[in-house]
Formats: C-alpha cells, structure tokens, sequence
C-alpha cells in the first residue's frame, strides 16, 4: 500500500494545482472582466441594480462551484445544480439588457461559461459542450427575442468563437494535463517499486549471508565430520547434533518468510524436527501476541530447540501475552540437565524440573 | 456413598459417545451414571423434567455450532458441560457465558471430563487448560478484575504444569493453586448474561469460602460508576 500513496499523492496534488488554475481564472474574468464591463456599461441598463443583482448570483455560484471542485470532483446533481443558476443568471441578464445593445454591454454570457468550466471540468466532457450549446442557445433566444438582424448575428457569432473557444480550450487543456499527471504518477509509482523490489532484495541477500554465516559456525563442521567419517551416524550424540543442526537450518529458513507471528513460525518450524523423531508437540497461544525482535526469538528459538531436542516423547509449548511483552513456556519430558541458551536482550528465562517433566518460560519484556 | 452423578450425552458422532461411556466406566468410584444418549438437542428439549444432573454436549451437531441453545437446556435445569474439538478462546468464552459450567476440549476429554461433570454437578468450578487459554486471552472490555496470582496459576496451568507444581512454583499448596484457579473462573461467572447455572456457581463459590461477595464485581461497574450488582439467586434446582 505504502508504494500507492505517493503516487497518488503526486497526482492529486497536480490536479488541485489545475483546479486553481481554473478557479482564479473564472474569478479574475468574472472580478475584472464581467465586473468591468457592468460597471463601464453602467448608464447603458434599464435597471442597474437588478444586473448587479445577477452578477452578485453569479459570484455565489461560482464560489459554490469553487467549493465544489476544491473538495473533488463534484457529482452531477451539485455540479448541474451551479450550472443551471449560472445559466438562468445569464439569461436573465442578457433579457434585462435593452434590445439592439444587448451583445454590446452583456456581461454575463462569459461568466456564465466560465462558471461552467469551473464545474463541469473533470465530468464527461459532452456535459460541458451541452451546458455551453445551451448556453449560447439561451443567448441567441434573447436576442432573437428582441429582434435579430444580420449585423447582430455576425456579432453573436464572433462573441461565441472566441468565448467559447477559449472556454472548451482551457477545459480540454486541463483534461490533457490531468491524464499528463497521471503518467507523471505511474511513472513515479513504477520507479517507486522498482526501488522497494531492489532494496528487498539486497534484505533478502543479506539474511543469505547471515544464516551462511550463521551454518559456518555449526552445521557445516558437523556434515564435514559426517563426509570424513570422523562423525558416526551410529552415535547417539552426533545423532542428537544432526537433529540440533536440522532444527537449525528449518528455523534459518523460516526466520527470513514473510509472514505475521514470526515466532510462532520459527516455533512451528523447530517442532517439526522434534515431531519426525516421533515426539508428539502442542503449541498453543493466549491472547495477541507481539512482535519480538529477532534477537529475543533466536534466544527463545534456541531455548526451543534445545528442549526439544531432549525431550523424550511430549512436548508443549504455549505463548501468551503477558503485560508488555510474551511468555513462552516449555513443558517436556526431558529428564534432567537441559543446557538453556544465555537470556538477553531483554529475555528473562526460568526453569524448574519435576519428576521428569522440566519447564522453562522465556519471558520478553518490550521495556 | 452418595448417589451417582446421572449425566446425558448429546454426540452426533457414535463412535465419541462410545469413547465417552467407556471413560464414564473406567471411573474407579463409578460416580457417573450414564443414563441417556442422543444424537441431537430434541429428545432433552421433549422431556417436561430434566432427565439427568449434566448434560455432555458436542457444541456442533450435525455441523452446526449449538451454543445458542445452552440456555435453553440450563434454563430447563441441566448443568452443561461442554465437549468439543473446537479450541477458539472466543467459541469456549461463548460457551460458559451461555451457562456451561465448564468446556472440555476432545484433546482434553480423558483426563478432564468425568471430573468436569463431577464438579459441575456439584456446582463447583472446573477449568481445563483450554478455558484458562480464552480466560488467559480475553480481551472483552467487560472482563472481571483478576488478581495477580490468580493470572500467574491460569497461566502456569495453561503451560501445561500439574498443580502441583504451580504451586511449587507459586511457593503455595496445591489446594491454594485450586482456590486462585476456581476464584477466577468464579469471578467470569457474575459477568455477562445471567443464568441460573452461573448463580449457582457463585453462591457456591461464596459456600465454600472460594470467593468473598465483594470480590464478584464485574469489570464494568467500575466504568458504567455502579451498575447492578449481579444477581445471587437461589439455583435453578
């Protein structure tokens, strides 16, 4: 999941830097231009008061509109809803314009489409190329209303070329940057992983070597013995250290698996030698457990193996949480002298002998 | 000698019911008397008066989980012990808040089940490794205080120690490690859902001096600031 989030991330933040890009776009025409022109126009309306009326509307929507797009891309309801009040707004105000003028001093075709812009953006782009047809319609209405004539036309005509123009170029221009910042993204998101696959595998090289290591000191002079014959597998003792070794390699192996409780895995893994020699093994836990750190588990590990590797046909071995840290504990049937590993690192071991049952807990304290 | 213990198994599987008459039978004192067996919960539910003192019931019968119908059973005046393969602490604390006096896992059935039935039809707690486990592992907010001792004999039987020798351990007499073991169990019985079976525990438990009356409030009230004090009404029977 972590390799995702930047990358989103990324493209979120170029699409929020487009948005706003938009929206000072829509408030400076609306602010400056829209503004300028009404007041400019000033003597020129039947009613002044009622213009600034729906310019006023128009603010309020496209600071709804504004409202909307900084949160995400807005739905259709609200997106239409901001769309159609910027719509009558125009419409409205082209109707109150005095007739023969009216492309002259109106203020509002412009804002309206702007508005539009803002919201429907980042919808399905026929949506925008609608509201604009509709919009342009509604104009035209107007001032077909009022009395069309040729003159009138070409001026309506220009008008829509270069306003509607500008408005589906800037529209189709922040839909290229979106899908721009989203390669930007996958692009950053595949080099993101090819780092993590890279740092993985020099973790995965470097526990290779540790447990190569690791077998140096132990395994590898034991089957050196066996190969010179110097070892007799006849031996019960070098049979013990064969096992000893085996649990060893199984728990090297299982130390380096991905997989959640860890030390249950390794306990798994170092019974299941104990369990080929025929000694029946119960591991059960209490409670959630933590996670230990891989020192304190070899030294639990170890403290494992070498129980169970004197046990002579049962063992039990139970977690459970316990304050801040786990207990581990070991019941078998060993007879006496078990050799325990030294505690430390924070591991605290105990141990008692009863009859032939001994018990130890390895206790872990993450303070 | 007292009259035996008469006890009915519910086991859809023949072959564990056998396996349990046989351990019945192989009790020295023969303090349990089998007197019924059924593969499922109608027989008992038809009988207008319990047939027996303890039932033993498979909590899954013909694959369904029955934990549902212990208090109907407990309700009709039976002690409850169950017996099952399942081992999730969450299934054996489901179990006893229902009103079984103990859960015995299939594992644990020799060694365990005809003292469980013993002890449950006398009202006394029992508490096998795997419910000292769910004890042991129980996160529920509503969970009784237990003291430190009682959580160190639950956690060394757990391990797999005879009580003897947690109390070796424990620097205590193995009557002692009983009393901290039944405490606990004692004190799970006046959290949750009320039932007769667990009333019955804890005004046994009080009887026999396990348990003070005060040392039974439930977890909550310390939070909720007074809740109701749990109930210690007489036993179902």
């Amino acid at each position: 999941m972590t390799t995702v989030q930047p990358a989103a991330i990324m493209a979120g933040r170029y699409q929020r830097a487009f948005t706003l890009a938009v929206l000072f776009l829509v408030a400076g025409w609306h602010l400056a231009g829209a503004g300028g022109q009404l007041l400019h126009n000033r003597p020129a309306y039947g009613s002044f008061a009622f213009q600034c009326a729906m310019w006023l509307v128009m603010a309020l929507a496209i600071t709804a509109g504004a409202v909307l797009v900084l949160r995400g891309t807005p739905g259709w309801c609200a997106a239409w809803a901001v769309a159609i009040i910027a719509l009558a707004a125009s419409t409205v105000a082209a109707a109150a314009s005095p007739a023969g003028q009216m492309l002259a001093v109106n203020w509002a075709w412009g804002s309206a489409g702007w508005t539009g812009v803002l919201v429907l953006m980042r919808r399905r782009f026929p949506e925008l190329v609608w509201f604009l047809a509709a919009e342009a319609m509604a104009t035209l209405g107007v001032q077909a209303w009022d009395g069309l004539h040729r003159t009138d036309l070409a001026g309506f005509l220009a008008v829509l070329a270069w306003s509607t123009g500008a408005q589906v170029a800037v529209a189709a221009g922040v839909r290229a940057l979106d899908a721009a910042a989203g390669q930007a993204a996958t692009a950053v998101r595949s080099e993101h992983l090819a780092r993590e696959r890279a740092a993985t595998a020099e973790i995965i090289r470097a526990a290779r070597h540790a447990r190569w290591l690791a077998l140096q000191e132990s395994a590898v002079p034991l089957v050196a013995e066996l190969a010179a014959g110097t070892a007799d597998p006849g031996d019960a003792q070098v049979r013990t250290r064969c096992a000893v070794q085996a649990a060893r390699l199984r728990r090297l192996l299982a130390e380096g698996d991905e997989v959640p409780g860890s030390l249950v895995h390794e306990l798994y893994a170092s019974a299941d030698v104990a369990e080929r020699r025929g000694i029946a093994v119960e591991i059960e836990t209490a409670g959630p457990l933590p996670q230990v750190p891989r020192p304190a588990r070899r030294v639990i590990t170890d403290a494992a193996i070498a129980i169970l590797t004197d046990a002579h046909s049962q063992a039990r071995i139970t977690l459970a949480a316990v304050g801040a840290g786990i207990a581990v504990s070991f019941i078998a049937d060993t007879g006496a002298d078990v050799r325990l590993p030294a505690p430390g690192d924070g591991v605290f071991i105990q141990q008692q002998q009863d009859g032939d049952m001994f018990w130890a807990e390895v206790r872990w304290n993450s303070q | 000698m007292e009259q035996p213990v008469t006890v009915a198994i519910i086991e859809d599987h023949p072959v564990v019911t056998e396996g349990v008459a046989s351990w019945i039978k192989s009790d020295p004192g023969q303090r349990v008397r089998l007197v019924q067996t059924a593969p499922d919960l109608a027989g008992l539910n038809a009988l207008p008066r319990p047939s027996a003192d303890v039932v033993i019931l498979d909590l899954e019968l013909a694959g369904k989980l029955v934990t549902q119908q212990i208090p109907g059973l407990v309700a009709a005046g039976y002690r409850v012990v169950a017996f099952s393969g399942h081992t999730d602490p969450a299934i054996v604390m489901e179990t006893l808040d229902n009103g079984a006096h103990a859960y015995v896992t299939k594992d644990e059935g020799r060694d365990h089940l005809v003292e469980a039935v013993l002890a449950a039809a006398a009202d006394r707690p029992y508490v096998t490794r795997s419910q000292a486990r769910a004890m042991l592992a129980d996160q529920q907010p509503a969970r009784p205080v237990l003291s430190q001792q009682e959580r160190q004999a639950l956690l060394l039987w757990f391990q797999g120690m005879s009580k003897a020798s947690v109390g070796r351990r424990m620097s205590v007499s193995e009557n002692t490690v009983r009393q901290y073991i039944s405490r606990a169990r004692a004190k799970y019985a006046a959290t949750g859902r009320t039932a007769a079976s667990k009333d019955a525990l804890l005004a046994r438990a009080i009887e026999d001096g396990v348990l003070k009356p005060g040392e039974i409030v439930p977890y909550q009230s310390f939070a909720r600031g007074g809740a109701d004090p749990p109930s210690l009404g007489l036993p179902g029977r």
